[in-house]
């Protein structure tokens, strides 16, 4: 059987390069009234704060739409919703992000609007104050999920040095002691028109997106100074057991692997596994746990996109008393990928869902506006959506149980639950 | 000039789908989307919670669950793995006014997996031992919920907000009943409410109206014979006279938790309805709102603060939701209640509620976008209402004059009659 591809979908991406080094990328589609953006600086987000600092890039996007040189933060929302757009600052592991929504007649002044933003934010110190207080209520707030609780704990493990190892949102301890001129630093050392990604789809064509983005953005000038680059952070995977005692209904169990960048030529391979075990009601870990056994109503598998190592996570919620078993089914599913080859009607079947999946994906303009600036901001190139699809295509038993045995062999493990006298051998 | 705008305007959104009734009594919805290679089924069944007999509580949603468990002809796990072997996918869900069954397949793939759509919610099979066995993922779902504090506030709010009608049960329903409940049991509320005149069938996407229509007629043709459920009861709820207030304590819990709701109108008056979404956004939809300015940015008092107005058949619920620091309890539910006393007094500005119609009018647009939005929004309006009136909503919307807020305030959102839930940490 074949499946969906994005070939499918008649999508043309066109990519600019203008003077200043921002890259515009443009997917007309005239099929809705509207334009979704994402305008992406690449070599920034929380995955470049130093550990004393984490929080920093979080704490950038809660203020930065709340000030520029010229507007208060009331006169930007109020810009923003008497029109009735989305526009709101975000950042995630591996990049910062503006992300806006408009009807199409309403792009040319939000475009303007989010140049102002990102050029002259003016981070004012009370706006700054409010957002802080905010952020550490919310992390302590992640302390109400289970599933959280379970997941940052895995995270530090996995990643006691790197950033990945910390929430977006920093510590308690860290956001803290940030401050204004912290972020007007951020400010000054990522944001500049070589580091920016633009991404538009929607009711808009090329000529039209060069000429606004040109009148937003097109004097921005390149500072002398050039753009950060990265600390390696050596990462090894040294597998260890943590017990988290919470008064909850549920344990969480999650089993944690490091593995690969999106880079890596085993990305694909990686991505394969994950969908085979926990994606979709087809799963390997939905049917053997959930469908068979009864043990689970969430028992799932993922593996983000990163540009470091990435963590491989495989979990589920289940009674307390049947936490060991669960443990001892999650760890059997992966093992058995070692040992058993997969039939080639298993890895059809992946492969089928895989690219399913992946063309759903990009049905929005907000998402197909999305993946093409991200792949761009990671340096991998809009290339890249077609170059994984056929690299997926490629994957043969023998490379799943390669690349299984590379990186999925001792897990680190998370309980979170209220049983106190597992014994984790 | 006024004329011709809104003639452009009635063009602009006429209802683009076709909607019939087949012999049997079926509704079936179609959209063609030539430019997408994808079809979208979404399968209607007027089956909620709130057609539960009292002592089948969590039956309509444990159905949901065993419908994917297959019929005669389609064995437990086939459905699944045909679906998703094929690059689609497929899911449901349940709330109190129904249950449904989507499916997103490329469009050359629909003639072979909708026959197994239709099957298994045609002709469930209901198996002894599968059932014994979902039970327990049943079990493990409303475990998940308990440890989640939203929910568990949500919940407390709709029991005291509503006193007879089922809309103040879970859909999950509760531990003691789903042990009593039997597949002979669950067989017979499929088998009464899986019946034509109880379903639409809604199709988007790349396939023409005479196929999509001969294929329904082939799947959807074969229903199971008929039975009859104990008789379940929907008492109209009747309006509240006073404050209801209920608080809650919880381990684990960072903040606490102020829920106010109030029983708005049910969907024969979907023109209030529409004029309390405004309403929402006026008080707590964005920074310019009046509840988000004044509690989350100058008085710096709540971690968040929103508002939501959810439209139900036979009343809808309006909410004021805030996360904060127990000692503002009481402090941020006076203001709120003396702004809900100023929306009675005083007309909102103009400003404000062109701004609501923009943001809603947009969210309308945005929210129809892919085929599975819109045959979401068919088929629920269709369940509740009648699909045509999903397009009630643009042209109301941008009716509404500043004075009708008064009214519906004072008809709906009094400061004195409402629910309140509060969540504390423990």
């Amino acid at each position: 059987m074949q499946s969906l591809t994005s070939t499918a979908y008649p999508q043309t991406v066109n990519r600019f390069v203008f003077p200043n080094g921002i890259v515009l990328i443009t997917i007309e589609n005239q099929a809705a009234d509207l334009i979704a953006g994402r305008i992406f600086l690449k070599n920034a987000g929380s995955g470049w704060e130093s550990r004393a600092k984490a929080g920093l890039s979080h704490l950038v996007a809660a203020v930065l739409t709340k000030g520029t040189t010229n507007l208060s933060s009331v006169e930007i929302a109020e810009q923003v919703e008497s029109v009735g757009a989305s526009l709101s600052a975000d950042t995630s592991a591996d990049y910062f992000l503006l992300g806006l929504k408009t009807v199409a007649a309403d792009f040319a002044p939000m475009l303007q609007l989010a140049g102002e933003i990102l050029r002259s934010p003016s981070f004012p110190e009370a706006e700054v104050k409010l957002e802080k207080k905010l952020t550490i209520q919310s992390i302590r707030s992640q302390q109400e999920q289970p599933f959280n609780v379970a997941f940052n704990h895995l995270r530090e493990a996995i990643y006691p040095e790197h950033p990945y190892g910390v929430s977006v949102l920093g510590t308690e301890a860290t956001v803290s002691e940030l401050t204004r001129a912290d972020l007007l630093e951020y400010h000054q050392t990522y944001f500049r028109p070589d580091n920016l990604v633009i991404s538009l789809a929607g009711r808009i064509d090329q000529q039209q997106a060069i000429n606004l983005v040109e009148s937003a953005f097109g004097d921005w000038q390149v500072p002398d100074h050039p753009l950060p680059q990265k600390t390696l952070i050596s990462l090894n995977s040294n597998p260890s057991q943590q017990l988290i005692f919470q008064e909850t209904q549920q344990s969480i169990i999650m089993l944690g692997y490091l593995v690969a960048a999106v880079t890596s030529k085993d990305y694909p391979v990686l991505k394969l596994i994950s969908t085979y075990l926990g994606n979709g009601l087809s799963s390997r870990l939905f049917v053997e746990l959930r469908e068979k056994r009864g043990l689970a109503y969430d028992v799932s598998a993922f593996y983000p996109t990163r540009l470091d190592a990435a963590p491989f996570v495989a979990y589920m919620g289940t009674a307390p008393e049947n936490t060991a078993i669960a443990i001892e089914g999650l760890r059997a599913e992966v093992e058995r990928l070692s040992t058993n080859k997969l039939t080639d009607m298993e890895i059809q079947g992946a492969k089928n869902k895989l690219l399913g999946q992946y063309a759903l994906g990009k049905q929005t303009n907000g998402e197909i506006a999305q993946i093409f600036g991200w792949y761009e901001s990671l340096g991998l190139g809009i290339e890249f959506d077609s170059q994984f699809q056929q690299d997926v295509t490629q994957v043969t038993p023998e490379t799943i149980q390669a690349v299984v045995d590379r990186y999925l062999d001792k897990p680190y493990l998370c309980v979170v639950g209220p049983n106190l006298n597992l014994d984790l051998n | 000039m006024q004329q011709i705008k809104l003639s452009e305007r009635l063009k602009q959104i006429q209802f683009l789908a076709n909607t019939f009734r087949l012999d049997s009594g079926l509704t079936v919805i179609h959209q063609h989307l030539p430019a997408t290679p994808v079809v979208v089924v979404d399968v209607w069944v007027k089956a909620g919670a709130s057609v539960e007999p009292q002592e089948w509580s969590g039956m309509a949603h444990f159905l949901e669950h065993m419908i994917f468990k297959g019929s005669s002809r389609v064995a437990t796990g086939e459905f699944d793995w045909v679906i998703e072997n094929s690059g689609g996918m497929a899911n449901a869900a349940t709330s109190h006014d129904y249950a449904h069954f989507f499916l997103t397949t490329s469009a050359s793939y629909l003639t072979d997996t909708l026959p197994y759509l239709a099957d298994i919610v045609l002709n469930a099979s209901i198996p002894q031992e599968e059932f014994l066995c979902e039970r327990d993922v049943v079990l493990e779902e409303i475990r998940s919920s308990y440890d989640d504090p939203d929910w568990l506030a949500f919940q407390a709010l709709c029991q005291s907000l509503y006193q007879r009608h089922p809309y103040r049960r879970s859909i999950l329903g509760e531990e003691e009943f789903l042990l009593q409940h039997t597949p002979e049991q669950m067989r017979c509320f499929h088998r009464t409410h899986y019946q034509p005149e109880n379903m639409t069938v809604v199709l988007v996407g790349g396939i023409e109206q005479e196929i999509a229509l001969s294929l329904v007629n082939q799947t959807f043709a074969e229903f199971s014979v008929r039975s009859e459920c104990p008789p379940h009861q929907i008492e109209a709820e009747l309006p509240l006279t006073s404050i209801r207030r209920h608080e809650l304590q919880m381990p684990r819990i960072e903040q606490a938790r102020l829920l106010m709701g109030w029983i708005g109108p049910g969907a024969e008056r979907l023109e209030d309805g529409i004029g309390l979404d405004v309403l929402s956004i006026i008080l707590a939809g964005g920074r310019c709102s009046r509840l988000v300015r004044e509690l989350r940015e100058e008085k710096q008092l709540v971690l968040d603060i929103c508002s939501d107005f959810s439209l139900q058949r036979d009343s809808s619920l309006f909410t004021i939701s805030a996360w904060l620091e127990p000692q503002y309890l009481k402090t941020v539910e006076t203001i709120i209640c003396d702004r809900l006393a100023e929306l009675q007094t005083t007309p909102i500005t103009e400003v404000e509620l062109a701004r609501a119609q923009r943001l809603l009018g947009n969210n309308y647009i945005f929210s129809t976008e892919t085929p599975g939005q819109l045959a979401g929004i068919y088929g629920y309006y269709n369940t509740i209402a009648t699909a045509e009136q999903s397009l009630v909503y643009p042209l109301t919307l941008n009716r509404l004059q500043p004075k009708d807020f008064q009214r519906l305030a004072n008809q709906y959102l009094s400061p004195e009659r409402y629910a309140v839930t509060v969540l504390k940490p423990l």
